[in-house]
């Protein structure tokens, strides 16, 4: 009994000094593809550093809704010290002031991506990777169908000839799966040159807008594409990987439904096709960071932990995974991007978006995600033949103009 | 006027005497049969979504299109091959796998036009990569690391083709080709046992495969690969693929143990706490309300039915305040406290009604107090009522959602199986990705209330009380 009693006191104050000599730091980001990466950083890339800086680090990835995750384990004081921040609703966290902002140097990092994290002049949140949208082509299908393979300079017209080509020789396969959200939409609406917010911060659905979404509507009855629902998915990506369609409109994310879903496709990538008459492509920047929570006891371990998860050393193995593009402009340059797999090509593509002519990042101000659902409701109704191409973006100027005047 | 009057005031029994026996019969006949397909056509939307449902979750692929109702995983010829292939992979018929020692003997065979040579595809063992969730994360051993693809022969033959045009048949020749993977002897010693098996064989367009050991997962680039994501899977591995699946992809990250089980075992433990709290709380106010008599008894009654109007939305937030100012977030307790038993005092209430009101008296006469009588006489008797009320409370505990997703959110331990199930989703740029995984782990989850419903159906039907004052 003695002994054990000993043996205890023993055991506890080992534990104790062992857990006096690493911090431990709780991080969390979604699931999916990213899994593999940030444990793949903490437990292999950075595991030497981590250990050097005496942190421990406790990685709880979330699958669902993220930011309802973190909203709510914010507000209940239970946030993970580190934890990722999706511009699209970055402004939800930071208002909260919970939010610490970072303590790194943020120079090495591509200005655009900073500025989208900048709120009251101060970083909130070090971007981690971003991305772009792209077109992804089934190599198979265009030569099955005996289609020269689309092209960095493709425009609206060009494509869709190519697509109403294929679905022509080949009933059973669509061009291009069209899905009812702005997310990629944007692609083409930017593309037509015009912007989601004027000089007085209102959002006009104008001409250049009707013309980029009567193309793009006009894809299914034109023969060049099909609902994605029609066809029971949810993403282009997901048409594409089963081979119903010939290209998809995606990022580079698309490697990891690729890889699960169809792991002997022949694709290639090519640059979001442009407006015939701006003469312009459009696209999107979605961005990520890491963001150290305001309450956390361990903010300073948790500012080294963000530091060392968007180091060079760390980037670099995360540009050669496939899956992300590094958020620090030296590594633009790298030479992994320059090869020629199907996943070299689809990052370099993606990269190359940055510079294309109207390119926006994927952020709405203070409204967030509501922004979207006019144009998202537009689309579905178009897509659907509930309505007209006048009469849905009547309606969804109606109620842009209902949120300017409330915002009032 | 009279006679309506009459007859609707005439008990029914005196209505039946008057019909002729035939037509009764022919009344309850009917009645009975329009019943009976009520019954079968309920029957039959309930279990056909969920035999769908079962059906698609042991497919590769649940959102196929056509929706196919054969296919290998509920074909016995695929389960004997299966199996077989299990054994010769790492001697295990059931769960299969690829493991030092393992000798797998593999053939496809491929038809073309007749003057068409038939070409040996392009075999493979690929690297299969999982793209996402906690599998990619994990995945250390592939069987392309230790597997030797051999060639063993060919065989020619011929076969019967029928031109769906014009319904003429020809014969076509056909190739068979023979492979052997084997397990590296040089790396076998210490070598790890491998889940999956991969294969792919390429061919040129013109050749078709029309037969090998198993059917291949799916055929890609337009029916040029043929791609297997697993040779050795077992009988039980071909079938459940997607349940072994929901065990495995849902590991801790830190120890690589499957977290669904501590899942199942916390929402048992809240589920069975809440039962508790709830009979205690619902036969203690139920037997107050129904015997008791004292002042404000209506309005307590009165309020209490008012409980069950409010939604569990409107006080969402001050009782989540309330669980935050207590410590108790991210702890089991928050939401086995989360209780809303208004329907079950109610249901409680009428049943002690029922109960003979002389037993009670006889038990004071006795000398038993108010709660010997409660726990001693009324209780015991009371035990359909209790039943049902457990039930119903475990099934309402086991299957919410929206409390645990608020209340407890890390670690990824402390969850509940409904939360977690969340984690199954794969999801590329926002869209769902698995719903092979999430449809297994809805199946697995609902287990517990089945078993529960076929242990205690009969206490649903049968009263004790009314028996024994038979």
């Amino acid at each position: 009994m003695h002994k054990t009693k000993i043996l205890l006191a023993g055991l506890s104050l080992l534990a104790l000094t062992s857990a006096a000599s690493a911090v431990d730091v709780r991080i969390s980001g979604w699931g999916g593809a990213e899994v593999a990466l940030v444990n793949g950083l903490i437990t292999d890339v950075l595991a030497e550093d981590l250990k050097a800086a005496d942190i421990n680090v406790v990685y709880e990835p979330v699958d669902g809704d993220f930011s309802q995750f973190i909203t709510n384990a914010l507000s209940a004081g239970t946030a993970p010290d580190l934890f990722y921040t999706d511009i699209f609703w970055s402004r939800a966290a930071f208002g909260t002031g919970k939010v610490e902002p970072t303590t790194a140097d943020t120079s090495p990092f591509a200005p655009n991506l900073i500025d989208a994290f900048t709120y009251d002049g101060k970083v909130m949140a070090l971007p981690k990777d971003f991305n772009t949208l792209a077109l992804q082509y089934n190599k198979d299908i265009f030569d099955d169908a005996g289609v020269a393979y689309p092209t960095d300079d493709e425009t609206w017209a060009t494509l869709q000839d190519k697509l109403v080509a294929i679905h022509a020789k080949l009933p059973d396969v669509n061009g291009l799966c069209v899905v009812p959200d702005y997310a990629r939409f944007a692609a083409f609406a930017l593309g037509s040159g015009w912007e989601p917010f004027n000089a007085e911060g209102k959002t006009v659905l104008d001409g250049n807008f009707k013309r980029a979404f009567a193309w793009y509507t006009g894809l299914v009855p034109a023969g060049a594409a099909v609902a994605a629902a029609d066809v029971g998915e949810g993403w282009t990506g997901g048409c594409f990987t089963k081979e119903l369609t010939a290209v998809a409109v995606e990022g580079a994310w698309i490697i990891g439904g690729i890889r699960d879903g169809a792991p002997n496709l022949n694709w290639g990538t090519a640059r979001i096709p442009k407006d015939p008459e701006s003469g312009q492509a459009g696209n999107l920047i979605f961005t990520v960071g890491w963001t150290v929570n305001a309450d956390s006891a361990v903010k300073d371990a948790a500012q080294k932990v963000a530091e060392l998860l968007t180091s060079e050393k760390a980037q670099q193995w995360v540009l050669e995974q496939g899956l992300a593009l590094p958020s620090r402009s030296a590594l633009v340059d790298n030479p992994w991007l320059q090869g020629d797999t199907p996943e070299q090509t689809v990052n370099r593509v993606v990269f190359a978006g940055l510079s294309d002519g109207n390119v926006e990042p994927f952020f709405f101000g203070d409204l967030g995600g509501a922004w979207m659902e006019p144009i998202n409701t537009a689309l579905n109704s178009v897509l659907t033949g509930e309505a007209d191409v006048d009469t849905a973006l009547a309606a969804a100027q109606a109620k842009f103009d209902g949120m300017a005047a409330q915002k009032q | 006027m009279t006679d309506t009057t009459l007859t609707t005031a005439m008990p029914a029994a005196a209505l039946r005497q008057r019909l002729p026996p035939e037509a009764l019969r022919r009344r309850q006949f009917f009645a009975l049969g329009w019943t009976y397909l009520v019954i079968i056509g309920v029957a039959t939307v309930m279990l056909g979504t969920f035999l769908v449902a079962f059906v698609a979750s042991l497919k590769v692929d649940p959102l196929e299109r056509p929706f196919r109702l054969a296919f290998d995983q509920v074909n016995p010829l695929a389960w004997v091959a299966a199996a077989d292939l299990g054994r010769q992979g790492a001697g295990d018929p059931w769960w299969g796998g690829f493991a030092p020692g393992g000798r797998i003997v593999f053939s496809a065979t491929y038809t073309a036009a007749p003057g068409t040579e038939i070409v040996p595809p392009d075999a493979s063992v690929p690297r299969r990569r999982p793209g996402s969730g906690v599998a990619a994360a994990l995945t250390k051993y592939y069987a392309i690391d230790y597997a030797l693809l051999t060639e063993t022969g060919s065989a020619d033959g011929e076969m019967s083709v029928t031109d769906p045009a014009t319904g003429a048949s020809e014969i076509w020749p056909t190739r068979t080709f023979t492979y052997e993977i084997a397990f590296d002897p040089a790396k076998a010693e210490g070598g790890p046992w491998i889940e999956r098996t991969p294969l792919d064989l390429s061919a040129p367009t013109g050749q078709q495969l029309v037969a090998s050991t198993l059917n291949p997962t799916r055929f890609e680039r337009r029916g040029r690969v043929a791609s297997w994501d697993n040779i050795t899977p077992g009988a039980l591995g071909l079938v459940f693929n997607n349940y072994r699946r929901v065990i495995t992809e849902t590991a801790d990250l830190q120890t690589g143990n499957s977290l669904f089980a501590g899942w199942m075992w916390n929402s048992l433990l809240i589920a069975v706490g809440r039962v508790a709290m709830t009979l205690v709380v619902a036969s203690l106010a139920g037997y107050a309300l129904a015997r008791l008599k004292f002042h404000g008894a209506a309005l307590i009654f009165g309020l209490v039915l008012f409980s069950m109007t409010i939604p569990a939305q409107v006080t969402f937030i001050s009782n989540y305040l309330i669980f935050r100012d207590l410590g108790l977030l991210n702890t089991p307790w928050a939401v086995i406290t989360v209780l809303v038993v208004g329907s079950h005092v109610l249901l409680m209430k009428q049943f002690f009604e029922t109960f003979p009101k002389e037993i009670e008296e006889a038990a004071m006469v006795d000398g038993a107090s108010r709660l010997g009588i409660l726990t001693r006489i009324v209780l015991p008797n009371a035990m359909p009522a209790v039943i049902v009320n457990a039930i119903m409370a475990f099934q309402a505990a086991w299957n919410d959602f929206f409390w645990p997703l608020v209340l407890i959110t890390s670690p990824p331990s402390a969850l509940t199986v409904q939360v977690g199930l969340l984690s199954l989703r794969r999801s590329y740029g926002g869209a769902q990705g698995d719903w092979g995984l999430v449809l297994a782990g809805a199946f697995v989850s609902i287990i517990p209330v089945l078993v529960l419903f076929i242990l205690f159906q009969r206490y649903i039907v049968s009263n004790q009380v009314s028996e024994g004052v038979k």
